[in-house]
């Protein structure tokens, strides 16, 4: 070995211990774990000879766990849940399966604190919402990015997986398009022609995913009961023909059609479309304060920008006027690209005369580089983007040099792709402490899936970030910014499968009353007690139960509380204890059920796999829901057939928690709405988790899993943060990672936020792994 | 969408290979203004894999027709396809066995999508070390694609999974496509009529050609700039990140090629097409609209080899459009319960119009001396066969198209039992002018499929 490869690898074994990041592995049970244990409770199964299930712990010894860390931590992982040994097979006392756990997980962490492997995921292309959100923070410019790109692969859970996210000619023939697209927005490049853009309402999300950026209810005028704000980008100053179709929510041809010709300053703009209140309650929780006599066909007022443009009388009908289609179309009478933000991000200097130029394109495009390529930038980075801007500029002028440039940085593998960069000559295999650089981006794409801020970079610069204390402040100040919602959006709409509620569609004649506002609201509510739950540092144990949540008007009523008015969501408390926490919130029940029943089966199996990390193996072909039918023809109650499961033993071992937990919410229906008979039948909500967890209803299902299966529900967090952190799949190697992130939040009250600053001082988050050979 | 089309460039038209064919012949066909650039060829032959997840109903022979030879009865499934019945074999004992558990376990939808084209076992991993094979679309459409703008277009009306697992540890791009470009890099699935339109005619702000031309001009700047970049990157990255990194460059390429095709071609009309809104809310008018854009790039010449995929592997959709309100996937697991099956029957029967539609547009294009059916080869299948047990053989699979007057249809062909469906996939390279040595699993040619 040279000594120059030593003094490196003295450096990075020196950087390992000045980081202090290991020391919280340790756990404080240092003791030899039991060795006669798994020859008595697993040996009979997993011998060289029986080999169930591939696995053999024959004359694997306690005492040197670092041999073989990925067999124990699975044996950790099966005795600890109960999941091992099996219903028939003798099994250890309570006591004496603690025990073994503990001691088991001690030496499996101080095997890991002496062995640190931080993994390595390749090279991570950016996924749609990361160069939506990239572009946003670039050029302040909102994207419908849905119209530009794909909905990406995903693995673990996740669509920001380094392993899955590849680039293929399709999708670069779309970062190309986008990339033309974005730039002649953010400078507001000339139309050969007015463009005409269309929105139709969706029969599952109305206009709520519609326009250029996402518009919210507060958009609407006040006092509007009703109505469609839509954000629009208005490519240039000009005039613009708005025309709207109406009818009366039957999707049939509009009954009448509106046409505004308007004067608009290029930018995004939001167009209200309301009908006012049609009754004056006041937004507030409390009963209401009068009821006024409703107006039959209020008019339609339309608004940019809050300023009314139109007031749109409407004929008498039978039922309530809805909006069908907008189109927007212009500009005609063009009058320049306007003061866009974007145009005032980009553009921080103007030629004064042909000469300066070259120096102005040159503080621009180092300015844009250096964020998009989110580092230093060099002479030799500027270089082939200033001969881009160059050839743009001779053909059409400064503006048209800086857009073709913006243009191809946009699509520069710089931009699209995260790499990091390995250090030379250490040894192959070893970890080494990535960048600060590089380390400000990790910390931007987790907390914010977008690139990092000047302060986030210049504080990297400056080498600030692994001094003692600046991280974490970096993080508490990055976690208090609005683009912090970005967890909640990517990281909370994957997890626990938010994401999937405008996919729902519960059978339209069981359920007529689940549209858009309904689909809306409920992820909302679970969106916004994730949120507060991030922002203010709340305990994640809150997910589990709690008698705190977000509601407006819509869904308090799909719950059957009448105290809540307007269509703006507030915090409730809930006098109810069945409906606080996850399991009682509309989205959740909701994307565990068929489109036109519930699930018992479904929704034990997303309780256990996205809460408690014990996802059920799925089961054989051929068996499921053979019990079910068979039983269906003797009309056997639901319960009843399901006891079926626990006749074979192959069923039981799973189905003995999946089905309790899906039972203890049954309910609620399809929709989420409380029932207390399914067709004839009272529902039976009572069950029993092995281990003689008791319960009955969702009120009880939920005090036994948030105290006894706590342990499980921390450390499945931290399993989800750190997949998501990393953008990788976790391996045995990191399960003790998992393990001092759970310990450290039991250690704090469990706070959200707190569980994010630890996974950003983990190991795996500011280290990697050199490539084997 | 509204065709004012004008009529595509000719193709003369000729079978068998250029040996063989005649020189007087040749003059007849090639209109005189046409020449000299114009040089009168085989017509091109379309490749087209229309993919259905979940299986398709055969518990009573739903799907299998009655008898075999040229004399067969439709089942009940399959009437829908009578229109067309010279134009297509049904095969019956094909297999895709990787799709079977093995030592992999559950996971069975995720291997359906992964084998179907590819006949290759897939490694089950979310992520890490992902893996199928090179599937047949994608060897045929390097092979082609130095004849079109596009290698292939990888279609599709369900949009890749939005949150949650797909498969029993898989990752969900096993089931979110049946394309792979290399055994590593899944082909995206377009699901979006406007993107797809776009992809293929630009994003329409003229369709001038010399602006059109002005704009692919543009691009190639772009391009040159980001392979330098690239270029500079690579060489400062570990050999993992750069075979990542590779996937890029290919890509680059790609495009680089297909500007070259496009501005060789600029002179050729490209139908005036109307550019569709976004995704529309029946699943029949998705459908149709996904098909219309492929029959147009298989008119235009864009590209000539599509996959088209019903539906995700697995998929949970509903059809409340024809009465089944259930989720797809949850009704196939019928376990004989007779609405469920009944219910399955309309899925499966519903797909087979969508199917009906693409021939009867195809039918309905000349092409040359012919349609454009006359000049394909599609398969229409899936990779499942009973979606209540999992089965991977005696698998769906309907040929369709006269191959360019090669394929043999109004026929059902019986092979033995678990024939490799990839026996059937390198007959049709074969017959594309791709000869493939071997692919996946298989172990020869399927016979029979050709006039003799």
């Amino acid at each position: 070995m040279s000594v120059s490869v030593q003094r490196l690898l003295a450096a990075a074994i020196l950087g390992l211990a000045a980081l202090a990041t290991l020391a919280p592995y340790l756990s404080a049970e240092a003791k030899r774990p039991d060795p006669q244990f798994t020859a008595r409770y697993c040996m009979a199964c997993h011998s060289h000879a029986a080999r169930t299930a591939g696995v053999s712990l024959e004359g694997l010894d306690t005492a040197e766990v670092s041999l073989q860390p990925a067999v124990w931590e699975k044996v950790l992982r099966k005795v600890e849940t109960g999941e091992m040994p099996p219903p028939d097979m003798p099994a250890p006392e309570p006591g004496e399966r603690a025990a073994f756990s503990r001691t088991l997980e001690g030496a499996l962490d101080a095997a890991a604190a002496a062995n640190p492997d931080p993994g390595r995921p390749p090279a991570h292309r950016l996924n749609r919402a990361e160069y939506a959100n990239a572009v946003r923070d670039l050029l302040d410019l909102e994207l419908d990015v849905a119209s530009m790109l794909p909905v990406d692969d995903s693995g673990y859970g996740f669509d920001n997986i380094a392993d899955v996210l590849s680039l293929t000619p399709a999708l670069l023939d779309r970062y190309m398009f986008a990339a033309r697209r974005v730039s002649r927005l953010a400078v507001g490049a000339p139309l050969a022609k007015p463009q005409k853009d269309i929105f139709v309402r969706n029969r599952e999300t109305g206009f709520r995913e519609q326009g250029h950026a996402r518009a919210s209810f507060g958009d609407l005028p006040l006092g509007a009961g009703r109505g469609v704000a839509l954000r629009y980008r208005f490519p240039r100053t000009g005039e613009y023909l708005i025309a709207l179709a109406l009818d009366q929510g039957d999707s049939r041809e509009a009954y009448k059609h509106e046409e505004t010709r308007v004067s608009v300053d290029g930018g995004l703009r939001t167009l209200a479309f309301a009908f006012p209140r049609e009754s004056s309650r006041p937004e507030r929780a409390g009963p209401a304060a009068s009821s006024a006599v409703p107006r039959p066909h209020p008019p339609l007022d339309v608004r940019l920008d809050g300023r009314r443009l139109h007031l749109v009388e409407l004929p008498e009908a039978a039922r309530p006027y809805s909006i069908r289609r907008i189109s927007i179309e212009g500009p005609f009478a063009d009058r320049g690209p306007g003061d866009t933000p974007s145009r005032r991000r980009i553009f921080s200097c103007r030629p004064s005369s042909p000469s300066d130029a070259g120096a102005c394109a040159e503080r621009i495009l180092s300015k844009l580089a250096r964020r998009a390529y989110r580092r230093p930038v060099t002479g030799a980075d500027l270089g082939p983007l200033l001969a881009v801007y160059e050839s743009g500029r001779s053909a059409g002028g400064f503006d048209r040099g800086i857009e073709r440039a913006l243009r191809a940085l946009l699509v520069s593998p710089g931009f699209l792709f995260r790499t990091e960069d390995d250090p030379e000559g250490a040894r192959p295999g070893s970890p080494y402490q990535v960048s600060d650089i590089e380390l400000a981006s990790r910390l931007s794409f987790f907390l914010w899936s977008s690139l990092p801020d000047e302060e986030l970079l210049a504080a990297a610069q400056r080498g600030d970030l692994r001094k003692p204390g600046r991280l974490e402040r970096q993080v508490r100040r990055m976690l208090a910014d609005s683009r912090a919602s970005a967890l909640v959006e990517n990281f909370a709409g994957q997890w626990l499968e938010l994401r999937k509620v405008s996919k729902v569609k519960p059978d339209e004649i069981l359920f007529p009353e689940f549209d858009a506002d309904l689909r809306y609201a409920m992820r909302r509510e679970t969106e916004l007690v994730f949120e507060d739950i991030l922002r203010n540092n709340r305990s994640v144990l809150e997910l589990l139960d709690s008698d705190r949540t977000f509601l407006n008007e819509r869904l308090a009523r799909h719950y059957g509380i009448d105290s809540v008015h307007g269509s703006q969501f507030r915090e409730v408390r809930l006098s109810d204890p069945r409906r606080g926490g996850l399991l009682g919130q509309g989205s959740v029940l909701a994307v565990t059920s068929y489109p036109n029943r519930t699930s018992v089966v479904i929704r034990g199996k997303w309780v256990l796999e996205n809460l408690f990390g014990m996802p059920p193996p799925p089961p054989p072909p051929d068996i499921p829901e053979l019990e079910e039918a068979a039983a269906r023809d003797a009309k056997l109650t639901l319960r009843e057939l399901m006891t079926l499961h626990s006749r074979s033993p192959t069923c039981a071992s799973c189905h003995v928690r999946m089905d309790p937990i899906g039972f203890a919410l049954e309910n609620f229906d399809a929709i989420g709405r409380w029932r207390d008979t399914e067709g004839e039948a009272a529902i039976d909500a009572s069950g029993e988790l092995p281990g003689g967890m008791e319960f009955d209803g969702p009120a009880g299902l939920k005090r036994v899993l948030s105290t006894q299966l706590r342990k499980r529900f921390v450390q499945t967090v931290a399993e989800k943060l750190l997949t998501y952190a990393l953008g990788r799949g976790l391996e045995y190697y990191d399960r003790a990672t998992v393990r001092m992130i759970a310990r450290q939040a039991e250690q704090s009250g469990y706070g959200l936020a707190d569980m994010i600053v630890t996974v950003t001082e983990a190991m795996p988050f500011q280290m990697r792994r050199l490539p084997q050979s | 969408m509204i065709l004012t089309g004008k009529s595509l460039s000719r193709r003369a038209a000729l079978r068998g290979m250029g040996l063989s064919v005649s020189l007087p012949f040749l003059d007849a066909m090639v209109p005189a203004m046409a020449a000299p650039r114009v040089r009168a060829s085989e017509p091109a032959l379309r490749m087209g894999f229309v993919y259905v997840p979940n299986g398709v109903m055969d518990l009573k022979g739903e799907w299998t027709p009655q008898g075999e030879g040229t004399d067969f009865e439709f089942s009940e499934i399959g009437q829908g396809l009578a229109p067309y019945r010279r134009h297509l074999t049904f095969l019956s004992g094909l297999a895709q066995l990787n799709g079977r558990p093995g030592a992999d376990g559950a996971g069975d939808h995720a291997r359906a999508g992964a084998t179907f084209l590819t006949g290759a076992r897939p490694v089950k991993t979310e992520g890490l070390g992902i893996r199928a094979g090179v599937s047949a679309d994608q060897i045929a459409a390097r092979a082609l694609e130095e004849h079109t703008q596009f290698g292939s277009l990888e279609t599709g009306i369900e949009e890749p999974s939005v949150a949650g697992g797909c498969d029993s540890g898989y990752s969900c791009a096993y089931t979110n496509t049946i394309s792979w470009r290399s055994p590593t890099t899944p082909n995206p699935v377009e699901d979006n009529p406007r993107r797809l339109f776009e992809r293929l005619f630009g994003d329409g702000d003229s369709t001038d050609a010399a602006e059109r031309l002005a704009k692919l001009r543009e691009q190639r700047t772009i391009l040159d700039f980001v392979r330098r970049d690239l270029a500079r990157l690579k060489s400062e990255l570990g050999a993992e990140d750069r075979r990542k990194l590779d996937e890029y460059a290919e890509s680059i390429r790609d495009l680089e090629r297909r500007i070259a095709k496009a501005e060789d071609q600029s002179g050729k009309d490209l139908p005036v097409v109307e550019r569709p809104g976004g995704v529309p809310d029946s699943f029949t008018a998705h459908a149709k609209l996904m098909i219309d854009l492929q029959v147009l790039a298989f008119q235009a010449d864009l590209t000539r080899v599509t996959t088209f995929m019903m539906g995700r592997e697995g998929t949970w959709r509903s059809y409340p459009g024809i009465g089944v309100p259930d989720a797809h996937h949850a009704v196939t697991h019928h376990s004989h319960d007779k609405a469920k099956i009944a219910k399955v029957i309309l899925i499966n029967k519903h797909h087979v119009e969508m199917f009906a539609y693409m021939l009867e547009k195809m039918r309905g294009t000349a092409d040359g001396d012919g349609t454009l059916l006359d000049h394909s080869m599609l398969v229409y299948g899936s990779s499942i066969s009973d979606g209540n047990q999992h089965l991977h053989h005696d698998l769906p699979i309907v040929l369709a198209g006269g191959g360019g007057g090669r394929l043999r249809g109004g026929r059902h062909l019986r092979y033995p039992r678990e024939t490799p469906m990839n026996n059937l996939l390198l007959s049709l390279l074969d017959l594309g002018g791709v000869p493939t040595e071997s692919l996946g699993d298989s172990t020869g040619r399927l016979e029979g499929l050709t006039r003799a």
